[in-house]
């Protein structure tokens, strides 16, 4: 126990068994923090190691210590400022009512603090060319704006420097980049962006031509402006920052909105399988298939009833007489998902070469669940939303070889992201072809060779 | 840290999820009231990680009822607040708030100022440490000085003193002001040279108090929100428990420094329950060196006025190891 | 001790005499009775417990369910539902002496490590048990009045204190640690601080595919910290 004398505290407690759990899975000793030098810059990425804690409370002052350093820590950590240098200060302005061309006659602005007519013009010049193509090349997400910026779009920024703008925004012709709301609001929150209220939303005498109060906008205000707007809910951003902050790109899918149907994920799909069976080949494969599986009418007579039979397979397949689930085999009609059962981000590895104006396939798919309104998806649910990812049949070297990799691949997948206050888990569920893997096509297993069980149909991660 | 904010602190509620921004608060509640919350947003220092997570801090709706039930805070319509508080902002006010933003960036960059020409000749001392270390080698094999300590020293508290200047008494600030700040330093106080700041809050721009126009009714709980409230009457502090696949996690203490003791699972008095859940929960529990605990409201007394605010049963399951 | 083992193949099974001699069993046919004489066969020769009774408490049947199932109390005990105003369910409850012991709270063994007890010092002690089918209905009401027709919450007998000492006599210093640690835990029975009653759950499983494995869980009232072991 714990509490028997403070000499035993001292003594660190052994649990090898925590050191390769994931470190985000419980609260964190702040304290751990106190080893970074924050205000060095360049020192991110080696993070502390886990903290030991204590199985319960005790009444020694060694403990009591302790837990003082560390909301001491944690408060010194949550103070942190969110500070904007002059030299890379990028600012937004936020736009209530969402995009719309610049007013009369507005030239580059000079900003309260920030000379920012050379920064505007000169600066990075592959963002500028990709936020420039955009303009042109990508269509209008949703309906209501002919500036080639998503309708939901809320805050601009007239000089977009930085890496972020690569993966984040859209350019109108004015060469302002416009956010949606959870990109204004995650870069306000790691204090990359510094988002200024608008003159019209204060009560301020507007004598000055610029759209741009200067009033830095707070979090607290920066949340109760982007969240709940424009389909953003806590859950979402939730996994939007969780994943970001990881490094990886998130988009929104056509998902997102409830109302929208899931057109372009059909067409992909369409695509894959055309990919699949082409042309005069496909059509005889399935003649043939077909000749072997013509029924030998079991209801007549014995399952294995009379012929020659030249190898078990024969048997085998006359066995199998139980019908089974082919995710490859193309479907009649689709059937709608139902909210919040649809993708509702598509997400890119960060290794993913990633264009803002011709965004590659997803490496992943994410529906978004509420825990505490949501219960486990029904079949029907689950199909729908699975059918309405793109055929991912299991390839490579490695897939081919080993059994359960493939099944555990499946053909189609999509990643489950359970919030629960601010609390997120991520299930991939993946659609297996059980049936498609003919074990008994198999070579034998070698007598010393183990086999391990078979794997569950979905693999929680 | 020991702050002392002003009651009720007001709960942002905003696209149905409860939020607090002002770190006094926060740690004022996780000290006194056992409310933890999950931080949700990114930390602006180390923004690329998810193991430490920044404010703002988000409630569960248990944490805000049972704060409002304590009189300790009031749920406040955070979107009316901002629209209508920047509605009603004059442009003395703006004028005010931009120069104390400016005073507070400027007092920053000297910090930082000042610390870099400090590492600079803390830097240029340790070189010449190093050579006067290796000259010393050369004539006796003596072990160099231990470097570095003194850099890392300096560099915590000026951390320190950053954050201090953030995390500080508000009404201190204030006191302090833009004139005094800015007229301490009056040389390099150039408008160029301010650090940009987005403000965790909005306190010193928009009215402390909420008005009673923007405050809103007690939260809806979901039912388990009685075995919520018993528990952390009881001293546990709770958490969220989707991790373990429960209801809420419950500490024996400061989650900071203690592993939780139980997964709790909240049912209602006459509800059906699954004894696999119990198994289950148990089995799963015993894994993770935690207790499983099922509770719920003692509805035997049906009349609802004489029941007990605190009539709930719990029990903890444990594997038996036979 | 029960631990001889049928030597003699055409001897009935322990399991059969059982069925045959319990009393109140006429009827096999009520799995929860079958079960319960499946745990106690199970208690009896695999975990070795002694000392096995078996009892039989009526449960009030939940209110909202009175209605529709008014049907099935009377199948499954016809000659106990003599209540007029709220009818009941017969639970039957399994009590036994195990060769060890099953469950210590940690704060109980952390006493005992101070005064360097073993568990094989302490006298065994008879344990409840609940017996219980997969599917079977439960709920918190139901657990809840299985644990008020327990015995026991004014302090664990200490008259098994002098037993204890009687046997510990040749170790005088052994028997008035003993004596304290027995004194300390009828207060502690008091203060719930080593936990409050106590059950052990078993559940067998005869649902389709059901192997008749018994698994044992430990549930307590109250909120009782885990044992780290």
């Amino acid at each position: 126990m714990a509490d028997t004398d403070e000499a035993a505290i001292h003594m660190p407690s052994n649990d090898s068994a925590h050191i390769d759990t994931d470190l985000s899975d419980e609260t964190q000793d702040f304290r751990m923090l106190n080893h970074l030098t924050f205000l060095t810059d360049g020192s991110q990425g080696n993070l502390p190691k886990r903290g030991e804690k204590d199985f319960e409370p005790n009444p020694t002052l060694f403990q009591a210590d302790i837990l003082s350093a560390s909301r001491q820590a944690m408060h010194n950590a949550l103070a942190y400022p969110r500070l904007h240098h002059p030299r890379n200060q990028v600012i937004g302005i936020y736009a209530p009512d969402g995009p719309a061309p610049p007013s009369v006659a507005q030239a580059p602005k000079q900003m309260d603090t920030v000379p920012e007519d050379n920064d505007t013009q000169p600066q990075q010049p592959e963002d500028t060319t990709a936020t420039a193509g955009d303009a042109d090349a990508g269509p209008p997400k949703a309906a209501g704006t002919e500036m080639g910026v998503p309708a939901e779009s809320c805050v601009y920024v007239t000089n977009p420097k930085g890496q972020y703008f690569k993966t984040i925004g859209r350019a109108d012709r004015w060469n302002r980049v416009w956010l949606l709301p959870e990109e204004a609001l995650y870069l306000l929150e790691r204090g990359s962006l510094d988002i200024r209220w608008p003159i019209s939303s204060t009560g301020c005498s507007g004598e000055s031509e610029t759209a741009d109060s200067g009033i830095p906008m707070s979090l607290q205000a920066a949340y109760a402006c982007f969240l709940g707007h424009g389909g953003l809910n806590m859950e979402r951003f939730s996994v939007y920052t969780g994943l970001r902050r990881l490094g990886y790109t998130l988009v929104r899918a056509p998902g997102w909105y409830d109302d929208a149907d899931e057109g372009d994920c059909s067409a992909e799909d369409a695509q894959t399988q055309s990919r699949q069976g082409p042309g005069l080949a496909g059509v005889f494969g399935r003649f043939m298939q077909w000749l072997s599986d013509s029924p030998s009418c079991p209801v007549a007579g014995p399952l294995v009833g009379l012929g020659i039979h030249r190898s078990y397979d024969d048997i085998y397949r006359k066995l199998s007489i139980i019908p089974w689930h082919d995710p490859t085999a193309p479907r009649s009609e689709s059937r709608p998902t139902s909210p919040p059962f649809r993708v509702v981000f598509h997400v890119y590895k960060p290794s993913t070469p990633f264009r803002k104006s011709a965004p590659p396939p997803a490496d992943f798919r994410i529906a978004v669940v509420n825990a505490r309104e949501t219960a486990v998806p029904t079949l029907a649910q689950m199909s729908a939303l699975l059918e309405s990812t793109p055929l991912d049949p299991p390839k490579g070297v490695k897939m081919d070889r080993v059994l359960s990799l493939r099944l555990r691949q499946g053909y189609r997948s999509v990643i489950l992201a359970v919030v629960d206050q601010g609390v997120v888990s991520y299930l991939r569920v993946a659609d297996s072809a059980f049936g498609k893997e003919k074990l008994y096509k198999l070579q034998g297993p070698k007598p010393n060779q183990k086999r391990g069980p078979p794997r569950p149909r979905a693999k929680g991660r | 840290m020991n702050a002392e904010p002003n009651l009720p602190i007001p709960i942002s509620y905003t696209a149905g999820s409860y939020f607090i921004f002002s770190i006094d608060a926060v740690t004022y509640l996780r000290r006194e009231h056992h409310i933890c919350g999950v931080l949700s947003g990114t930390l602006p220092q180390i923004p690329q990680q998810n193991v430490f997570l920044g404010l703002p801090l988000e409630l569960m709706a248990e944490e805000a009822r049972l704060l409002v039930e304590k009189g300790v805070a009031c749920i406040v319509d955070e979107v009316n607040v901002q629209t209508d508080g920047m509605k009603a902002l004059m442009e003395a006010d703006r004028q005010r708030y931009l120069q104390e933003l400016q005073a507070q960036g400027t007092q920053v960059m000297q910090m930082q100022a000042s610390r870099k020409e400090q590492q600079r000749e803390e830097a240029l001392k340790k070189i010449e440490e190093k050579k006067a270390a290796q000259a010393a080698k050369k004539k006796a094999s003596q072990p160099p000085p231990p470097p570095e300590t003194p850099a890392t020293d300096s560099t915590t508290k000026d951390d320190e003193a950053v954050v201090g200047l953030f995390a500080g008494d508000r009404k201190q600030q204030q006191q302090q002001g833009p004139d005094q700040s800015s007229s301490r330093r009056p040389s390099t106080a150039i408008a160029s040279h301010a650090m940009g700041i987005t403000p965790a809050t909005s306190h010193s721009l928009l009215p402390l108090e909420p008005s009673a126009q923007h405050k809103l009714p007690l939260p809806a709980v979901p039912s388990s929100y009685p075995l919520f409230a018993h528990l952390h009457s009881e001293g546990y502090f709770l958490s969220p428990g989707l991790r373990f696949g429960c209801q809420y996690l419950a500490y024996p203490g400061d989650p900071l420094r203690f592993h939780s003791h139980f997964l709790v699972v909240s049912t209602g008095w006459h509800e059906e329950l699954d004894l696999m859940e119990i198994i289950a929960g148990g089995r799963l529990g015993t894994g993770v060196k935690k207790g499983f605990l099922i509770g719920g409201a003692d509805e035997t007394t049906s009349d609802l006025e004489s029941r007990e605010a605190d009539d709930v049963r719990t029990f903890s399951i444990e594997w038996a190891g036979m | 001790m029960t631990t001889k083992t049928p030597t003699k193949p055409p001897q009935p099974s322990a399991l059969t005499n059982l069925i045959a001699a319990s009393p109140s069993t006429s009827a096999p046919s009520d799995p929860l009775a079958a079960s319960t004489l499946q745990i106690l066969h199970n208690l009896q020769h695999q975990h070795l417990w002694t000392s096995l009774q078996t009892h039989e408490i009526e449960l009030p049947v939940p209110k909202k369910d009175t209605p529709s199932s008014s049907a099935s109390p009377p199948a499954s005990s016809p000659a106990t539902t003599t209540t007029t105003t709220t009818t009941t369910t017969t639970q039957y409850l399994i009590s036994g002496i195990p060769p060890h012991h099953v469950y210590i709270h940690p704060d109980e063994q952390l006493y005992m490590l101070q005064r360097g007890l073993r568990e094989t010092d302490i006298e065994l002690e008879r344990l409840f048990v609940l017996p219980a089918v997969q599917g079977q209905s439960w709920s918190l009401a139901r657990l809840a009045a299985v644990f008020d027709s327990l015995p026991g919450g004014e302090g664990r007998p200490a008259a098994s204190a002098a037993a204890g000492t009687d046997i510990e006599g040749s170790e005088g210093d052994k028997a008035a640690k003993l004596a304290e640690y027995y004194e300390y835990r009828e207060k502690a029975s008091l203060t719930k601080e080593w936990g409050g009653k106590r059950i052990l759950l078993a559940m067998v499983d005869r649902m389709m595919g059901g192997d008749g494995t018994v698994v044992y869980y430990i549930v307590q009232e109250g909120a009782v910290k885990p044992r780290q072991n």
